[in-house]
């Protein structure tokens, strides 16, 4: 079967999945990136191997898409045909599952962004600029405070009926603003419900600022995950919020569906052996001129399988050496 | 009586326009010591002694002045903008103070941008007479000239150029040429050169470009090395950039103050007073590119910048009414290169995608026309 592989490194999560030429997704995988993209990467194509092999399913790689912040390094030591933001990735992905919609509202680790298209291609966007207060990170630090588990942090949400006003502009102080409300006897319920819709609020008076939200409007990205945020987007929006299937990996769909788009003749995909072999990635300063650029270098068993980062191209119009 | 120093001067740079300054300053006989290329440790060394509200360009240009300071300079020369007034004029009250409670001894030497304090500045500090002070003005105008010419250019080519890079390896040696001419003769025979070759630079002709039209804050728009290369690497990905932005556009308006009326009169629809900096300018350059079908437009300003950030909020309107694609990047310390990599990639599809639509909507018209007249 010919497939698209689509690989989607972000700050906190690693996400595959496999597409066939329908654009059907045939596997999907998310796994922690723990600070280590590499290993990340090379967990998640060993588990996608065993789970084919279990599933005695016989896949032809086609092409290989990857997008995230980490999309360079994956590009380059697992040898993929397309390197896409993920702000295109994720609009791409999203619209191939709601079709007409016109918003993305998408909350990750460590970002949050939002998406407006029109006739399946974006318009215009914004992303969090300098401050991640409520992302994915923060809710998975509070769930770990108040020791519930970050999957039952919806749920609980869900049944609060009256949410705690918390200040949410700055998670430093909005944590400091939930430990005094405990203290003052509120529900865990309601805080977490306040913490869901002072997110919501900060996200849409800080990143969705004076952008112009209609419906259909997806939420996806690791936070849609957690329905008590959904409802406090719909609360606040008045709007219908559709969660899509696949949502916390729709950068990886998207890269796939996009590699799919525009089929290379030949892939480069190195295969999945990549797994076994021995890959460092390190990083230099240039000093050849004031600028003096961190050039970073990805080297598959001791050879530089690509160097980037570098302005003048220098270093990264070398020829690899594999 | 204490012996009178002689005067090793520096000054800020200001992107490519830095040589042409150099050159000026050193046909009048001063030593000239540049502050390195903009780099992040000499972002971060300003952003450390800076008050931390200033802002970004005070604290790059503070961390070229220390790095050279180190190296003997004794003189630094400052100049007041041009244009509505910012918090860029207080730049030389604020650095010279910085540096002084930082324990560095330098003679700050603070000038408005008027013909006349310039002229009094160069006559405190250099024994060159009127006739070499005049012939040093117009070795400098030639040489900005052809950097602006060449920045115009490469502009152009970037997009077209068949060899990807080709352009930018011309241009970077094109101004290391240029800064190493002394006089009018070398200027002219390097001028020569540098146009062939970027003439010689094999394109293709039918290819589709975008365009997108920059504006903002004047350093950020024109310094390569604050803005992350962004003319470069939006170039190479097919996209026309388009700049009103350089020095002689700063000049005339300082020679000619009815432009600044002209530019108030088109924008009352939008803004009825002055904010200072380049904010109308940056609403009338909107206007402009609007008017024009861009397929883009970049505001790029520090963060900080009253005036841009004041008028931000108008040009989303502009973009609202206009449906064109719009991004703001507001630079400073703190913001990765890699960060803003992605919002240009993302921003360089929801160009092309803005165009192609354009096209679309066009040829649907097309086709409707013989249509309509049939029915007629």
């Amino acid at each position: 079967m010919k497939c698209y592989l689509g690989i989607d490194v972000g700050s906190i999560s690693t996400n595959f999945v496999l597409i066939n030429e329908a654009g059907e997704v045939v596997y999907s995988l998310y796994i922690r990136t723990e600070g280590n993209p590499i290993k990340a990467v090379q967990a998640g194509l060993t588990m996608l191997k065993q789970s084919l092999k279990e599933k005695k399913i016989e896949v032809e790689v086609a092409g290989v898409g990857a997008t995230g912040s980490a999309r360079y390094l994956v590009g380059a030591i697992t040898g993929a045909d397309l390197m896409k933001n993920e702000i295109t990735a994720h609009a791409r992905g999203a619209s191939h599952f709601v079709p007409g919609l016109r918003t993305i509202l998408e909350i990750g680790g460590q970002d949050s962004k939002i998406i407006i298209l029109e006739d399946g291609a974006s318009v215009d966007f914004a992303m969090n600029l300098i401050c991640s207060a409520g992302t994915g990170a923060f809710l998975d630090a509070q769930a770990n405070r108040l020791k519930i588990p970050i999957e039952q942090f919806g749920p609980l949400a869900l049944k609060s009926k009256k949410p705690t006003q918390l200040g949410a502009r700055c998670t430093v102080f909005c944590e400091s603003d939930m430990i005094h409300k405990q203290q003052i006897g509120h529900k865990t319920e309601d805080i977490i419900a306040g913490l869901c819709h002072g997110l919501v609020r900060n996200f849409l008076s800080s990143v969705a600022k004076g952008k112009n939200i209609k419906s259909k409007i997806v939420f996806q990205g690791g936070v849609s995950e957690n329905p008590g945020i959904k409802k406090a987007f719909e609360d606040a929006l008045q709007e219908e919020v559709i969660i899509p299937p696949y949502n916390t990996v729709m950068g990886a769909v998207g890269s796939a569906l996009l590699v799919r788009d525009n089929p290379p003749e030949h892939t480069r995909f190195l295969g999945f052996d990549i797994t076994e072999r021995d890959i460092r990635c390190t990083a230099f300063n240039c000093g050849g001129c004031p600028n003096n650029c961190e050039v970073i270098e990805a080297r598959i068993d001791n050879k530089i399988a690509a160097r980037w980062g570098d302005r003048c191209g220098k270093w990264s119009s070398q020829k690899p050496e594999i | 009586m204490a012996i009178k120093e002689k005067p090793v001067v520096t000054f800020a740079r200001w992107g490519n326009y830095t040589i042409a300054f150099k050159g000026l300053f050193e046909q009048l006989g001063m030593k000239v010591i540049l502050p390195p290329k903009t780099n992040p440790s000499i972002v971060s060394e300003g952003a450390k002694i800076a008050p931390e509200l200033f802002c970004f360009p005070m604290k790059v240009t503070l961390g070229g002045y220390l790095a050279v300071i180190k190296q003997g300079v004794n003189t630094i020369l400052s100049m007041q903008n041009v244009g509505g007034s910012c918090r860029q004029k207080y730049y030389g009250l604020i650095q010279e103070k910085v540096l002084k409670d930082g324990g560095y001894e330098v003679k700050f030497v603070d000038f408005r941008a008027t013909p006349r304090d310039i002229y009094r500045m160069i006559k405190e500090n250099s024994d060159a007479s009127d006739k070499q002070i005049a012939a040093a003005f117009y070795v400098f105008f030639e040489k900005l000239f052809l950097i602006e010419k060449i920045e115009k250019i490469a502009q152009k080519l970037r997009p077209r150029e068949i060899k990807k890079g080709g352009t930018e390896k011309i241009v970077r040696e094109g101004l290391a040429a240029i800064e190493k001419t002394a006089n009018l003769k070398d200027l002219l025979k390097a001028k020569k050169e540098i146009l062939s070759l970027l003439n010689k630079v094999e394109i293709d002709k039918n290819k589709e470009v975008f365009k997108v039209g920059m504006m903002g804050e004047i350093y950020t728009v024109t310094d390569p090395s604050i803005n992350f290369d962004l003319e470069a690497k939006l170039g190479l990905d097919g996209i026309e950039i388009h700049r009103q932005m350089n020095v002689s556009y700063h000049m005339k308006k300082l020679l000619f103050p009815w432009i600044d009326w002209a530019i108030q009169r088109r924008i009352n629809h939008y803004l009825k007073s002055t904010v200072g900096g380049h904010g109308r300018d940056a609403i009338s350059e909107m206007l402009d590119f609007v008017k024009e079908d861009f397929d883009g437009v970049i505001q790029i300003l520090p963060f900080g910048c009253m005036p841009e950030v004041t008028v931000r909020p108008i040009l989303e309107k502009i973009r609202q009414e206009n449906n064109i694609p719009f991004l703001s990047l507001s630079l400073d310390e703190q913001v990765a290169e890699a960060g803003i990599n992605t919002r240009l990639e993302a921003f360089a599809d929801v160009v092309k995608n803005y165009h192609f639509k354009k096209q679309k909507n066009l040829k649907r018209q097309e086709n409707l026309k013989p249509l309509n007249e049939k029915i007629i």
